[in-house]
């Protein structure tokens, strides 16, 4: 039946599109356009005891996937295809996405005042609290919904969403997600506050989840816990904004929803998201604030995999840092329960002021502090769980300082300097062990030598109290030092060369050289040498990528 | 698994047979920073060019490149009526971060945020940055990938080209 289903997709694509091309003949206009991506990431992958590179028995691994997009007017259809021959290191250890095949499909028919998605889609409702279907493809995640998605505006101002939907869970899809969404924009809803300085947004959201009964063994012998099929989440949120200053805010709460994650306790679920900002030209302040507890929402109790079949997103506040050692203890939210604070501040001096000098200075300035919950233990399986207080806070988990000023020097020459103090708590990965504590300095430099000839340079030192223990095995340990040196020749071609080096209390020597082709859209890089083990978080999201030893290489292109 | 192949060569071969260029799609939602959900064609210009880039506050290579063309900005107008349209994929994490990064940037363009990456999708953007030149017709006729210092002089160039009707 599936497979009837996708035969029936294709063929009605090609009749459409065949449509389209005899009525370019008979019309002389063109209505309909194809356009797609193409993506082909491989690596050959040797062994490695130091960095913990395994073998890889096939010799090479790779991942593909293309998308083709028809849009003809209102109407646009997609299809995705994907192959995992086999799966590349870290990016499917339950090794389930092994295999070929067409991915994501959909049809869709879009107006201004209304939208039908049939097929895959991806969506979100709000900040995402309650709901957001989407997708990593360097992370591997892919929550995609398959079902109905419709948007309907009945008056200026006013959005409804609908969807409903199973998810993706590798090549099947899983569980059972409703939801609707309203948003009301008050400036476009009352014609007297059209023009008005102040501008706000309000929405709410409502979305459930239905599962059927499984058999799970509650603490006292004998007896099995009453599962409730049906889970509903609701979240009520707003946008405001007034000249420069904003403020947002959603609020969730989740009813009761015992799974693998929270232990199979009742506790009801909640999250607060807040963030205050003030802006103008030259400088900006933002402060958010979160506290998450018992929030985490799947589409089915019982599974393994840490990314998959998520309903909701609560996203972590702190900052994406991406220079290598600031980045190297990213943090993701611990949606069973956690509370931060964040704060961003960016100034700009002025050209041919005392600090500006000749082409100005910016400066960025950012901390954040999360810690855990101030809980009260008070049953297992089958109970409330735990108590905890609003304002109260556990043990730190994760907070950051960081300092980058930019400047440009000459012409020719472009300078930034960081200071970064990281400090991470590895419970939040599940092991245990004692807080470390990092300095980070960064220097990068860029080089114009002329308009072709484009150098830059990046120099890394981090120190630590963390002390690497077979034990444990952590490879972030240590004090590290770290070089690199990128050419660019046009914005075609690129080579680097770097190296990270533990120097003390560490292990490892990650060398690598990349070079790189860039021609329009299309991109091909070639790397040799030795990957770290560790969290990669793009996106916001983290995922663990253990240590690969080879060359690798990666073909992007968009048409 | 075949047919899967098959499928996507005769879409590429269908594609292809009466390729021409593609145009900004019109009716894809995205918000002002003020969080008004608009559609895509509210990225006009008159007849003039336009670029579209993609960006995240916490891509690098997309902020050297907005701060580099935001030198030149002003001589690059008045040269060639061209705008910059600055579309951001952050999601939730550092979306409400985009209005004060913006400003704290001092950036005169029009941005919009693509939260639910809807407008990404549509245009095929695998990697941030990437960078469309839109002709006076709405029709995509350039796009890139990656950004080195020094190669918004080869973009403005081609805004060149566009402004005084030559194809590129």
């Amino acid at each position: 039946m599936k497979k009837h289903l996708k035969l029936l997709f294709v063929a009605t694509i090609i009749i459409f599109m065949k449509g389209q091309g005899s009525s370019v003949k008979a019309q002389g206009i063109m209505g309909g356009h194809v356009t797609g991506n193409v993506q082909l990431d491989g690596q050959f992958s040797s062994r490695d005891s130091i960095i913990g590179a395994t073998d890889v028995p096939e010799k090479m691994l790779s991942n593909v996937r293309a998308d083709i997009l028809y849009t003809n007017g209102n109407f646009s259809a997609g299809l995705r295809y994907e192959a995992y021959l086999n799966p590349m290191l870290g990016f499917d250890p339950s090794s389930k996405f092994k295999g070929q095949g067409i991915a994501n499909y959909f049809v869709s028919y879009k107006t201004q005042n209304f939208t039908v998605t049939a097929g895959h889609f991806y969506e979100q409702f709000g900040n995402g609290m309650t709901l957001r279907a989407y997708e990593d493809r360097y992370l591997g995640i892919d929550n995609a919904l398959r079902g109905v998605n419709v948007m309907y505006r009945p008056f200026r101002g006013i959005t409804f969403k609908g969807v409903l939907g199973q998810q993706r869970y590798f090549w099947e899809t899983r569980g059972l997600v409703r939801g609707v969404d309203g948003e009301v924009n008050l400036n476009d809803l009352i014609t007297s506050w059209n023009e008005s300085k102040t501008r706000l947004t309000l929405g709410g959201s409502f979305v459930s989840k239905y599962e059927d009964d499984e058999t799970i063994l509650s603490d006292m012998p004998g007896y099995k816990l009453q599962l409730p099929k049906n889970v509903g989440a609701a979240s009520v949120r707003m946008d405001l904004a007034h000249g420069g200053f904003g403020l947002q805010a959603e609020y969730a709460r989740k009813g009761q929803d015992p799974w693998l994650d929270n232990g199979y306790i009742y506790k009801p679920g909640e999250a607060l998201w807040l963030s205050a900002s003030y802006s103008q030209k030259g400088l900006s302040a933002n402060i958010q604030a979160k506290r998450v507890d018992n929030m985490g929402f799947k589409s089915v109790r019982s599974v393994n995999e840490r990314q998959m079949l998520y309903i909701n997103y609560i996203p972590s506040i702190t900052k994406q840092h991406t220079y290598a050692f600031l980045s190297m203890y990213p943090y993701g939210t611990q949606t069973t329960g956690e509370m931060g604070v964040q704060g961003d501040f960016i100034y700009k001096f002025k050209k041919e002021s005392l600090l500006g000098g000749k082409y100005g200075t910016d400066i960025h300035l950012n901390a954040s502090l999360i810690t855990g919950l101030d809980t009260t233990l008070v049953g297992g399986k089958g109970t409330d769980g735990y108590t905890s207080s609003f304002f109260g806070t556990g043990e730190t988990y994760y907070g950051d300082v960081s300092l980058e000023i930019a400047k440009k020097l000459s012409s020719k020459v472009k300078l930034s300097a960081t200071y970064g103090y990281v400090l991470f708590n590895p419970v939040v990965e599940g092991h245990p062990g004692d807080i470390h504590h990092n300095h980070v300095l960064v220097a990068d430099l860029t080089w114009k030598i002329n308009r072709k000839n484009v150098l830059r340079f990046e120099a890394e030192w981090m120190g630590s109290d963390s002390k690497y223990s077979e034990l444990v095995d952590d490879k972030r340990c240590g004090d590290w030092i770290m070089g690199l040196v990128e050419y660019n020749f046009t914005s075609a071609w690129f080579v680097s060369v770097s190296d990270q080096y533990a120097y003390n209390d560490g292990v490892g020597n990650y060398y690598n050289v990349s070079v790189g082709y860039t021609k329009g859209a299309t991109r091909l890089q070639l790397g040799y040498g030795k990957q770290r083990e560790g969290i990669i978080c793009i996106g916001g999201v983290c995922r663990n990528v253990p240590a690969s030893n080879g060359l690798t290489f990666s073909l992007t292109t968009s048409f | 698994m075949k047919k899967a192949i098959l499928t996507i060569t005769a879409m590429l071969f269908f594609g292809l047979s009466f390729a021409q260029n593609a145009k900004l799609p019109e009716n894809i939602s995205i918000k002002t920073l003020d969080g008004k959900t608009v559609e895509t064609s509210v990225i006009q210009n008159d007849g003039k060019p336009i670029i579209v880039s993609f960006w995240a506050t916490w891509c690098k290579p997309c902020n050297r490149e907005l701060n580099a063309i935001k030198e030149v900005y002003e001589e690059w107008q008045e040269e060639t009526g061209v705008k910059l349209v600055a579309i951001s994929i952050d999601d939730t994490r550092s979306a409400s971060k985009v209005k004060p990064h913006v400003d704290g940037n001092e950036w005169n363009y029009e941005v919009y945020l693509d939260q639910n990456q809807d407008f990404k999708r549509a245009m095929n953007v695998v990697n941030v940055p990437h960078t469309f030149l839109i002709n006076g017709k709405g029709e995509i006729v350039w796009q890139h990938t990656s950004y080195v210092d020094g190669s918004e002089e080869e973009l403005f160039e081609l805004v060149k080209k566009l402004a005084n009707g030559e194809e590129i």
